[in-house]
C-alpha cells in the first residue's frame, strides 16, 4: 500500500502559510518509514531532505527527551493496538541544550482488519505556551490566585488548580457549578452564575464566606472578574479569580471591633477616673504655675472642710500654717521644675482652725502639678505615743539593768566585803589572842580582796565610760601566770586549773587590769558552770587571722593576734544563750548573783582595743571563750597592779588638817600621817574644820572628802581660801563625775585624789604638795 | 492527587491511560458500526482513588443527578464497572446512537434500552480489549441502568471497609458532531489491582522490547 506523504505539497501556497506554524508526520506501518515535511524536520533536528524521502520509524522517538521518551512509546503503542487518537505533549532537545515543548495531535487509519495503515499528526511547537501556563501556575499558586472560566447555562466551570485548593475541592480543571456555589456560608449568594453578575463589563467585587467542603474550615474569599459576551451562541463567558482574605477579614473585624469599643472604653475609663477623683479618701488637687488651685477633690472637704469653691483661684499657700510656708513654696518651685515630689510633708489648717499633717507626691505636666496627699496627721499622733512609749520603755529597761546591776554588785561586793571583814575578823582575834605570827596571811587576804572590790569599781566606771582604758603593750603569758594563784583560789578546789602560755608570745594590746578582769570574770563563769567540778584550760597562743577566715566567721580586721582560748568542761550553752551571750546584762544567773554585764564587759574591751571575742559552746560539751588580743608594736611591759614599794617618810611634822565624815577614811588617812612624820588635825566635817582654820595654828595642808555632810568639800574649800588663800587642798572624792570635771573643779594649790587609793598614792601626793607651798 | 489511595508510577498510569485508550477507541470503532456515525472515544486522564474520593470526584463535577449503566466482570482482575453520565446528557447519547431519528418522547421511551446497549458497547469494548491485550480472559456479567449519585454508585453506605479502589477515567464522546462528557469508574479490591499492575508491568515490558512498534499494529 501506497501512502503519500501529508506534507501539503498539492498546493506549495498552502505550505507557504502553513510553513513554520506546525510541523506534519506521517507514520507508514506497512512500509515502515516515517515521513515529515519541513517544519517537523526542523523540530526533530533532521534535514528536510531525509524526511521527505522517509526515514526508520524509530526515528520518532530518538529524538524525544529521555524522560519522555518512554511515555510517547507506550502512547504510540496504544495507537497500535487500536487507539484511535493520539494527543501528546513532550520535549524535543535542541543543539543549544535547551528543550521545546511540543504537542502531538494525531490518529491512526486503519484497513478493514483493524490493521494500522498509517499513524499520522501534526506537531506544534508550544514552548511559549507553556511557559505561560507554567508562570500562571506558578502566579495562581505564588499569589495565591485561584481562577475560573464559566459560560452561562453550563453546568461545570472550567477552573484552576488552586481554585480547587482554595475552596477546599478536589483538585482538577472542571466542577460542578452546584459544587462551587455549595461551599458558600449560608446566606452569601452563588460565588459564580448568580443573577446579578449577568451584566456586561466588569464582574463585581465580591466578599463571601467559604465552608471548605474538606475541613469544614470557614474562609474569607474574595471574587473580581469580567463578563464578555463571547460564549457559544454569544452566550454569557465569566472569567474571574478568586483569593483568601481571611487573614485580611480578620485584621478588619479586630479592628472594626477595637474602633466600635474605643469610644466605650475611653467613656468608661472616663468614668473610672472621675470615680477616683470623686471617691478619693486623699487630697487631690491640680495647681497651676501661680500656686493656685484649679482643681480639688471632693475629699478636701471631708478632711480640711472646705468646698471645692472655697478652694477654686486661691492660693493653697494661705491653707498651709505659716511657718510650713516658705519650705513648701520652695517645694513647689522644684516641682514645678519636674521634680516629683515624694512624700514631702507640711501642715495644713482645717477650716475649724485644726492642724492637720499632710503627706505628697507630685507629678508635674504641661505647667501644672498634679498633687496627691494624705493626711497623717493621726500617723504622727502614733508616732509621737509610739516615741513616747518607747521612752518610757527604755527608762524601764534602764532601772531594770540598774536593779540587776546593783544586786549583781551587791553580791560581788559583799563577797569581797566577806574576805575583808573574815580576814580583819581573824586578825583581831589573832591579836587578842597574842598569836600575832599567823595574821599575815589574813592581812594578805583581805588586802587582796579589797584590791578586787577596788578593781570592780574600777571596771564600773570603765563601764560607764567614764575612766579611759590605758591600752600597752601586754605580756599575756606573764601576766597569765601571774593570776594562777588567784584563779586557782577562786575556782576551788573541784576545778582544776591548767595554764598553757607559749613563751614566745606576741606582746599584745591590753589594758592589764581589764584582762585580768577578764580573765578573772570568765574563771568565775567556768566555775559556776561546773558546779560537780571539770577542768579549765586558759591557753594562749599567737593566731594569725587571714581575710578569708576573717570574713567567713568574724567581725575583725585580718592581721595577727594573741588569742587566748578559756576552756571549761561545764554544762557548755545552746546556740540561742551563745547568740545573746555578748548582750549586755544578760544573765542565766538568778538575780543578785550577777550582773549580766561580764561578758558584754569583756566583749566592749575588746573591741575598743581592736580585738575580738568569740564563743564556741554546746550544751554538754563545755565552753570555749576565745579572746583575740592585736600584736602589739612596741615590747611588753612587766605587769603588776600592786606597787610593793615601802611608803617614803617625808614629813617634818607639818601640820594637816583631814576632814573625812567617814570614820574609818579619816582613822586611815590620820595613822598614814602620822606614820609619815605630819601632824594631823582631823575634823568630821566643815564646822569643825572651820575651827581650825579660823584658829592660828600653822596648817600646811587641807585634805577633805568632797561629798560632806552639810558644806560640802567645795565650799569648804573657798571658806578655808577666804581665810588662808595659799592654803594647797586636796580633795577626796570616791565620785568619779567629781575627777572627770577636775580641771573645772581645781584652783591653783589644788589637787584631788579618787578613793580608794593606795596609801603610797596619796603619800606622794600629800608629800607634794606640802613641799610645794612651803 | 488528592484520595488517591494506591500510587501507580508515572508509566504504570501511562500504560493504563493507554489501554484504556485502546479499549475505549475499539468501543468507539464499535459504535460506529452500531451506528454508521462518526464517533470518538477519547479517555484524557485516568486516577487511582478511593471511592469515597470517586464519589467526591464525580459530585463536585456534575451538578445533576447522574446515570450508569453497570457491567460486574470478573477473571484475571475482578470487579465492577460503570459508565457515568450526568442524566442530562443522556437523553442526547440516545438521540445519537439512534441517529436523531427519533422523536424526544420516543427516545425517552427507549432510554434505558439504548443505554443498555451502549454502556454494554463501552465497557465491553473496554474490558475485553485490555484483557485481550493483557492475554487473559474476563467474564462480563449482563449490564444494567442506574440512577443516583455518587454515594448510591460507589455504595459508599454498603461497605464501611473502604479496602477498594476506583479507577476513575474520564471519557469525551464525540458522536454525530456532538461533545458528550461521562466517566468510567472500574471497582476492584486491591488484590485485583495488584493483578492489573502485574498486567501493566508486561505491557510495559512488551512496549520496550518492541524493535519496531509498528510491528504491534500489525497484529490487528
Amino acid at each position: 500500500m501506497t501512502v503519500s506523504p501529508p506534507s501539503g505539497a498539492a498546493d506549495p501556497r498552502i505550505a507557504a502559510l502553513t510553513a513554520g506554524a506546525a510541523g506534519v508526520w506521517l507514520w507508514s506501518v506497512p512500509e515502515g518509514r516515517l515521513y515529515g515535511d519541513a517544519r517537523f524536520a526542523d523540530l526533530y533536528g533532521l534535514t528536510h531532505e531525509a524526511l521527505a524521502a522517509g526515514v526508520e520509524t524509530d526515528r520518532f522517538f530518538a529524538s524525544i527527551h529521555a524522560d519522555d521518551r518512554m511515555r510517547i512509546r507506550i502512547a504510540v503503542a496504544g495507537i497500535m493496538h487500536g487507539a484511535d487518537l493520539f494527543s501528546k505533549e513532550f520535549r524535543l532537545p535542541t543543539e543549544t541544550g535547551e528543550s521545546r515543548w511540543v504537542s502531538a495531535n494525531g490518529r491512526a487509519e486503519r484497513d478493514a482488519d483493524q490493521r494500522v495503515l498509517t499513524f499520522g499528526g501534526i506537531l506544534t511547537d508550544i514552548t511559549e505556551q507553556k511557559r505561560l501556563e507554567e508562570r500562571l501556575r506558578v502566579a495562581q499558586s505564588a499569589g495565591g490566585v485561584g481562577t475560573f472560566e464559566y459560560v452561562s447555562g453550563f453546568g461545570t466551570v472550567d477552573v484552576s488548580e488552586q481554585f480547587c485548593r482554595l475552596l477546599g475541592l478536589t483538585t482538577t480543571d472542571a466542577v460542578a457549578l452546584r459544587a462551587v456555589n455549595a461551599t458558600l456560608a449560608p446566606g452569601f449568594p452563588p460565588l459564580i452564575g448568580g443573577g446579578e453578575d449577568a451584566v456586561d463589563g466588569a464582574m463585581d467585587y465580591r466578599e463571601c464566606q467559604i465552608i471548605r467542603p474538606d475541613t469544614g474550615e470557614r474562609r474569607w474569599i474574595a471574587r473580581r472578574g469580567e463578563h464578555r459576551k463571547d460564549g457559544p451562541g454569544g452566550a454569557d463567558r465569566f472569567i474571574g479569580a478568586i483569593h483568601d482574605i481571611t487573614a485580611f477579614k480578620t485584621a478588619e473585624a479586630s479592628l472594626r471591633e477595637l474602633t466600635a469599643t474605643l469610644e466605650d472604653r475611653v467613656t468608661e475609663r472616663t468614668r473610672e477616673r472621675d470615680r477616683v477623683w470623686n471617691n478619693s479618701r486623699d487630697l487631690l488637687a491640680v495647681i497651676g504655675p501661680d500656686g493656685g488651685f484649679r482643681a480639688t477633690s471632693p475629699s478636701w472637704r471631708r478632711l480640711l472642710g472646705y468646698e471645692p469653691e472655697q478652694l477654686a483661684g486661691h492660693r493653697y499657700r494661705d491653707f498651709i500654717v505659716p511657718e510650713d510656708r516658705a519650705q513648701t513654696e520652695a517645694a513647689r518651685a522644684r516641682a514645678h521644675e519636674g521634680e516629683n515630689l515624694s512624700e514631702f510633708e507640711n501642715r495644713f489648717l482645717h477650716r475649724d482652725g485644726g492642724v492637720h499633717w499632710i503627706t505628697w507626691n507630685t507629678s508635674a505636666e504641661d505647667g501644672l502639678i498634679y498633687a496627691y496627699g494624705r493626711d497623717i496627721t493621726d500617723e504622727k499622733a502614733r508616732a509621737a505615743v509610739l516615741a513616747e512609749t518607747e521612752d518610757r520603755l527604755r527608762q524601764a529597761q534602764k532601772m531594770e539593768a540598774v536593779g540587776q546591776l546593783t544586786g549583781g554588785l551587791a553580791h560581788d561586793f559583799n563577797n569581797m566585803l566577806t574576805g575583808i571583814i573574815g580576814g580583819l575578823d581573824l586578825v583581831q582575834r589573832r591579836v587578842a589572842e597574842g598569836r600575832l605570827s599567823e595574821i599575815g596571811k589574813f592581812i594578805d587576804g583581805a588586802v587582796k580582796s579589797a584590791h578586787r572590790a577596788a578593781g570592780l569599781t574600777h571596771r564600773l566606771l570603765a563601764f560607764s565610760r567614764q575612766q579611759p582604758l590605758d591600752p600597752q603593750p601586754i605580756d599575756v603569758s606573764a601576766l597569765t601566770r601571774s593570776m594562777v594563784d588567784l584563779l586557782r583560789r577562786t575556782l576551788g578546789e573541784q576545778v582544776s586549773l591548767s595554764v598553757i602560755a607559749d613563751d614566745g608570745l606576741w606582746p599584745a594590746v591590753s589594758d592589764a587590769n581589764q584582762l585580768e578582769s577578764a580573765l578573772l570574770n570568765l574563771a568565775i563563769n567556768a566555775r559556776d558552770a561546773m558546779p560537780d567540778g571539770g577542768q579549765l584550760t586558759i591557753e594562749a597562743s599567737n593566731v594569725v587571722l587571714d581575710a578569708r577566715r576573717v570574713a567567713a566567721d568574724l567581725d575583725a580586721s585580718p592581721g595577727d593576734y594573741v588569742l587566748i582560748a578559756v576552756t571549761d568542761t561545764g554544762e557548755g550553752m545552746p546556740a540561742d544563750v551563745v547568740a545573746k551571750a555578748f548582750d549586755p546584762f544578760f544573765t542565766t544567773k538568778p538575780i543578785g548573783q550577777g550582773t549580766g554585764l561580764g561578758l558584754s564587759m569583756i566583749y566592749g574591751f575588746l573591741r575598743q582595743i581592736g580585738g575580738h571575742a568569740e564563743i564556741h559552746s554546746r550544751p554538754g560539751e563545755g565552753t570555749t571563750i576565745c579572746l583575740y588580743l592585736p600584736r602589739a608594736a612596741g615590747a611588753a611591759v612587766a605587769p603588776g597592779l600592786t606597787d610593793q614599794t615601802p611608803v617614803p617618810a617625808a614629813g617634818a611634822g607639818e601640820t594637816v588638817l583631814v576632814v573625812e565624815d567617814e570614820d574609818s577614811v579619816r582613822l586611815l588617812v590620820v595613822e598614814l600621817l602620822d606614820e609619815l612624820g605630819y601632824t594631823a588635825l582631823a575634823a568630821s566635817g566643815a564646822e569643825e574644820a572651820l575651827t581650825h582654820l579660823r584658829s592660828d595654828r600653822a596648817i600646811a595642808l587641807m585634805i577633805t572628802d568632797v561629798g560632806l555632810p552639810g558644806l560640802n568639800g567645795r565650799q569648804l574649800a573657798e571658806m578655808a581660801r577666804a581665810q588662808r588663800p595659799r592654803l594647797p587642798v586636796l580633795f577626796v572624792t570616791g565620785y568619779a563625775a567629781n575627777a572627770v570635771v577636775r580641771a573645772s573643779f581645781l584652783g591653783p594649790g589644788m589637787d584631788m585624789i579618787t578613793k580608794p587609793f593606795a596609801m603610797n598614792d596619796l603619800a606622794s601626793k600629800i608629800g607634794e604638795m606640802v613641799e610645794r607651798s612651803s | 492527587m488528592t484520595g488517591q489511595t494506591v500510587v501507580l508510577s508515572e508509566l504504570e498510569h501511562d500504560a493504563l491511560t493507554e489501554l484504556v485508550n485502546i479499549g475505549v477507541s475499539r468501543a468507539a470503532s464499535s459504535l460506529r458500526n452500531m451506528v454508521g456515525e462518526q464517533v470518538t472515544l477519547s479517555v484524557p486522564s485516568v486516577e487511582v482513588v478511593s471511592r469515597k474520593a470517586a464519589a467526591t470526584l464525580i459530585q463536585e463535577r456534575e451538578a445533576g443527578s447522574l446515570v450508569a449503566v453497570r457491567q460486574d466482570f470478573s477473571g484475571a482482575f475482578s470487579g465492577r464497572a460503570l459508565l457515568i453520565f450526568p442524566e442530562a446528557n443522556s437523553l442526547a447519547l440516545v438521540q445519537a446512537v439512534t441517529g436523531d431519528e427519533l422523536s424526544p418522547a420516543d427516545a425517552a421511551a427507549m432510554e434505558s434500552e439504548a443505554l443498555t446497549e451502549t454502556g454494554n458497547v463501552v465497557l465491553n469494548g473496554c474490558l475485553a480489549t485490555m484483557a485481550n491485550m493483557l492475554k487473559r480472559p474476563l467474564t462480563m456479567a449482563l449490564p444494567h441502568v442506574i440512577r443516583g449519585d455518587g454515594e448510591l454508585f460507589f455504595e459508599l453506605s454498603a461497605r464501611e471497609d473502604d479496602q477498594g479502589v476506583v479507577l476513575f477515567l474520564y471519557i469525551n464522546f464525540s458522536i454525530s458532531g456532538r461533545d458528550i462528557r461521562g466517566y468510567i469508574a472500574m471497582l476492584m479490591d486491591l488484590p485485583s489491582l495488584q493483578a492489573l499492575r502485574v498486567l501493566i508491568a508486561e505491557f510495559i515490558e512488551r512496549v520496550m522490547g518492541a524493535e519496531d512498534l509498528g510491528q504491534l499494529g500489525q497484529q490487528g
